[in-house]
């Protein structure tokens, strides 16, 4: 798995590319916290190219919501599609998350959302 | 097909290969006859069960014993995953509630969630056997 990282404003775009599981998501949370730590004001995680997670990549999104409100930095991720959605969904997390369809809707909302995730 | 086919796969506990079992377990169980989100069913039941006994039974050992038999009848499908490492206790197996929202403990909710049944092999002599059952034609993903 890939993570590539960049900007649109100020907002902070991890796009991940590939799966993530036991192997692949040491690297997206280390990516993550550098991203929360570094002080964005805002971090997406673009899901459109992630075909596959396992619940160890679940743990390391959910790890990041908990830093992002330590951090006040907004969270939210978007393009969960197939396997992604549905594991979500399954964990009853979709809800927990701020989860939008695409990057536009994602960029247009994440200034409005609370800094701690869209609870 | 209908008889019993037979497929065994020994590996090390590297997490790097759990993306050849998922994708062993994906292919027999298509070429099975399951409908796709099923095959998926199945190789996300493979990744959890050996993702739980690398970081829990292996304690993150990488160079463990993995071995995975991929039984196939004509009506279903049972996956059995053996290790070699401490017993495990399967009445302190619990999966954490949904309710509580922490990282972890989310892999043996996902396993029981993407099969029928899910079991380990009582007297099992060295290690553990965990053997997961899927049915041909039940719902194709887990209810949410």
């Amino acid at each position: 798995m890939k993570v590539q990282i960049r900007k649109a404003n100020d907002v902070t775009i991890l796009d991940c590319i590939g799966d993530v599981d036991l192997y692949s998501s040491p690297h997206l949370r280390e990516t993550l916290m550098e991203q929360m730590h570094a002080g964005n004001p805002a971090v997406l995680v673009n899901m459109s190219d992630v075909s596959y997670i396992d619940s160890s990549g679940i743990a390391t999104l959910v790890e990041g919501l908990q830093l992002s409100r330590q951090t006040k930095t907004r969270f939210g991720l978007f393009g969960l599609k197939g396997n992604a959605r549905s594991v979500l969904e399954l964990a009853r997390l979709h809800k927990v998350f701020a989860v939008f369809s695409d990057e536009p809707e994602a960029l247009e909302r994440i200034p409005s959302i609370e800094p701690f995730g869209g609870l | 097909m209908g008889g019993v086919e037979v497929t065994r796969i020994t590996t090390s506990s590297d997490p790097r290969l759990l993306q050849v079992l998922r994708g062993v377990v994906r292919y027999r169980a298509q070429e099975a006859g399951f409908v796709e989100p099923d095959a998926e069913a199945l190789a996300m039941a493979i990744d959890e069960a050996a993702s739980n006994v690398i970081r829990h039974t292996y304690g993150n050992r990488h160079d463990a014993r993995l071995a995975l038999e991929i039984w196939t009848y004509p009506d279903r499908m049972e996956l059995v995953l053996e290790d070699s490492g401490p017993k495990v206790e399967p009445g302190e197996v619990h999966p954490r509630p949904r309710e509580d929202v922490r990282p972890g403990g989310l892999g043996t909710f996902f396993t029981r969630s993407f099969v029928d049944e899910c079991s380990y092999q009582e007297n099992f002599p060295a290690g553990n056997r965990l053997k997961m059952v899927k049915h041909i034609s039940r719902k194709a993903f887990p209810e949410r």
